[in-house]
């Protein structure tokens, strides 16, 4: 019995020992997870832990700042400076003319939990290098398969080098052996001339057969024509032209996974002929910020860094340079001169969605020509769509004068439109 | 014999197979007759042009003008903080409230707002949903990092936010005519009404 309580007892402490832990242990994750919350909702807009964005990078800031300093700036920033604290106006001085947000609804408490988040989190670069290590190989696999690739068609280019040479040899061999065995070797030569005749001969013969000659000629004529017809039909068609552009943008990423709206960075496609492609500028509005460093173990991406090198900006010192140079797109989708094709007209006016032309373009890690962009192509689609003419009063003068005829009034070219400048002078 | 003769073979097979590919190329165009229309003289905005010095077809206008439709805001109210005060104290949606003007605002406001601020306004679009990106405050709730409530902000405060950007929001005058952002600024009023 006593051994029995003993062994409760000692599981008891254990237990009293372990729940202690684990309480403790709650109670600081409900700070971190509490500041982590807080942090993401009043701080991210300007503030990240590892890098600079608006404000300073917060890695190490229970460091360089007391709490007690820190609550009071926390909660409202200009009184401090407007006080004449030296490290305040140190502060805003260095990150001028960005001043930073009062949070007077922080208490002291949610200020200590976004602390402890920030702490856990500046201790972490090392597992998200890892992470980005592991990337940093698995990229490092595609260009070794690239390399493998042309490893193989070298291997079989000189296998087949081999065949050739073995097939010499043996020939050779052959015929050593032929000379051994006392076999004169003009023989072959003489064959081979033989060879030559009997063919001539049996195509001599050929020629004589009317049927084989008509089979001959019917598919001489059926080869001709069809490479004739697709090859003219396909002329200057430039379906699933897929060029490879300056940037590897992707509108899979962009347009799908991120669903930003194509007119966002197309601007000009509802106000203007032209679907204009965005200038730097526009790639900046979210590029500024979004680097992709987790995908390149904490390096900005390759492809964020042309636009950069382009613009000549300097992403550290967030500064652009004097000599900015234009990406150089390939355009796709090109309509010779003699068709007029107006983007605002269709988009706006009749309200076609862009992926009616261009296809499943959300979809596109590389965009290609989705559509012919042939006159029976833009035909087709003009015979078969409805005009929407409510609301539009384009065609009020057209629908008055239907009315007119309706009830039997005549109408002159004036109602048509007939008295226009333009319809004389142009 | 019979092996060289399968080699010879299978090897011009290879060659006219890659011949016969190099049509397919989605790389180039194709054949083209006559492209003189397609490659045409005349420059496109989005062409290489030697006649100009930073060798763009597209260029800015001159110094000291303003496109028709364009307005000259930094004159008047710079991108500072009393350029944006002064905005919101003289500054007023000069389009009147209409239904039509409101529509306008709305579908404008999905093109190019709602992928951060999401269509109610509250700051949790799709490029926000996927950790993207910083969310922003919502009109509704949040707090302005100027000072005062979101919900709060003047015609002037929005119009001097979308066309110079604030923190990690940029700059939206190049992508959006005046009037555009005046509808915007109408249709963004509705949305920090909501609870």
């Amino acid at each position: 019995m006593r051994s029995v309580s003993l062994f409760f007892g000692s599981v008891k402490r254990v237990f009293l020992v372990l729940s202690l832990f684990f309480v403790g242990g709650v109670s600081f994750a409900q700070s971190v997870s509490e500041g982590k919350a807080l942090f993401q909702s009043k701080c991210t807009s300007c503030h990240a832990v590892n890098r600079v964005v608006i404000g300073p990078a917060l890695k190490d800031v229970d460091q360089r700042h007391d709490e007690e300093w820190l609550i009071k700036w926390i909660q409202n920033s200009q009184k401090m400076i407007a006080s004449g604290d030296a490290k305040a106006v140190a502060l805003a001085n260095q990150y001028k003319p960005n001043v930073m947000t009062a949070f007077p609804e922080l208490t002291p408490e949610n200020v200590k939990s976004i602390v402890a988040y920030i702490k856990e989190e500046g201790n972490k670069p090392a597992t998200t290098n890892a992470a980005g290590a592991v990337d940093g190989a698995s990229s490092s696999n595609d260009e070794v398969s690239d390399f493998m690739l042309g490893g193989l068609i070298l291997v079989i280019v000189i296998a087949f080098l081999v065949i050739i040479i073995l097939n010499r040899v043996i020939k050779t061999f052959e015929r050593l052996l032929l000379q051994k065995q006392g076999v004169a070797l003009e023989e072959e030569v003489v064959n081979e001339t033989g060879k030559v005749q009997k063919l001539i001969a049996y195509l001599k013969l050929r020629a004589k057969n009317k049927k084989f000659i008509f089979f001959i000629v019917l598919g001489v004529v059926l080869v001709l024509g069809t490479v004739g017809w697709v090859g003219m039909w396909n002329t200057d068609v430039h379906t699933g032209y897929q060029p490879v552009q300056p940037i590897k943008f992707s509108h899979q990423l962009h347009a799908g996974v991120n669903k930003i709206d194509c007119q966002y960075c197309h601007t000009g496609a509802y106000k203007s002929k032209n679907a204009s492609i965005p200038s730097l500028n526009v790639c900046m509005n979210c590029h500024n910020y979004v680097q992709a460093t987790d995908k390149y173990n904490g390096e900005i991406s390759p492809e964020i860094k042309k636009i950069y090198r382009a613009l000549d900006y300097d992403p550290q010192t967030k500064k652009y340079g004097s000599s900015p140079k234009p990406i150089q797109w390939i355009r796709i989708h090109n309509l010779p001169d003699f068709a007029y094709f107006n983007h605002s007209q269709h988009v706006k006016v009749a309200g076609v969605k862009c992926q009616k032309c261009h296809g499943p373009i959300q979809n596109m890690e590389e965009v290609y020509q989705y559509s012919p962009l042939t006159m029976k192509w833009c035909i087709n689609c003009h015979r078969e769509t409805e005009v929407n003419y409510k609301g539009n009063a384009y065609y009020a003068s057209l629908i008055a004068a239907h009315e007119k005829l309706k009830k039997g009034e005549k109408i002159t070219a004036a109602v048509l439109g007939g008295t226009e400048c333009a319809k004389c002078h142009y | 014999m019979n092996k060289l003769r399968l080699l010879i073979f299978s090897l011009s097979l290879v060659v006219v197979v890659v011949f016969m590919s190099s049509c397919f190329n989605n790389r180039s165009t194709g054949l083209e007759y006559a492209p003189n229309m397609y490659e045409h003289k005349a420059f496109d905005p989005d062409q290489p042009n030697e006649n100009f010095k930073d060798g763009k077809t597209a260029q800015l206008p001159p110094d000291g003008t303003t496109p028709v439709g364009f307005d000259r805001l930094e004159d008047d109210y710079p991108n500072t903080l009393e350029g944006y005060e002064a905005a919101s104290k003289s500054l007023s949606n000069p389009y009147p409230l209409t239904m039509a003007n409101l529509e306008e605002g709305k579908t404008l406001y999905l093109n190019m707002c709602s992928h951060c601020h999401n269509f109610d306004g509250k700051g949790n679009g799709s490029i926000i949903k996927l950790q993207k990106f910083p969310p922003p405050p919502s009109y509704s709730t949040g707090t302005s990092s100027r000072g005062g409530a979101m919900k709060d902000l003047t015609d002037g405060k929005i119009f001097h936010t979308i066309t110079y950007g604030v923190n990690l929001m940029g700059p939206h005058k190049y992508q959006l005519t005046p009037t555009e952002r005046w509808k915007i600024v109408m249709y963004v009023h509705e949305l920090q009404k909501l609870q």
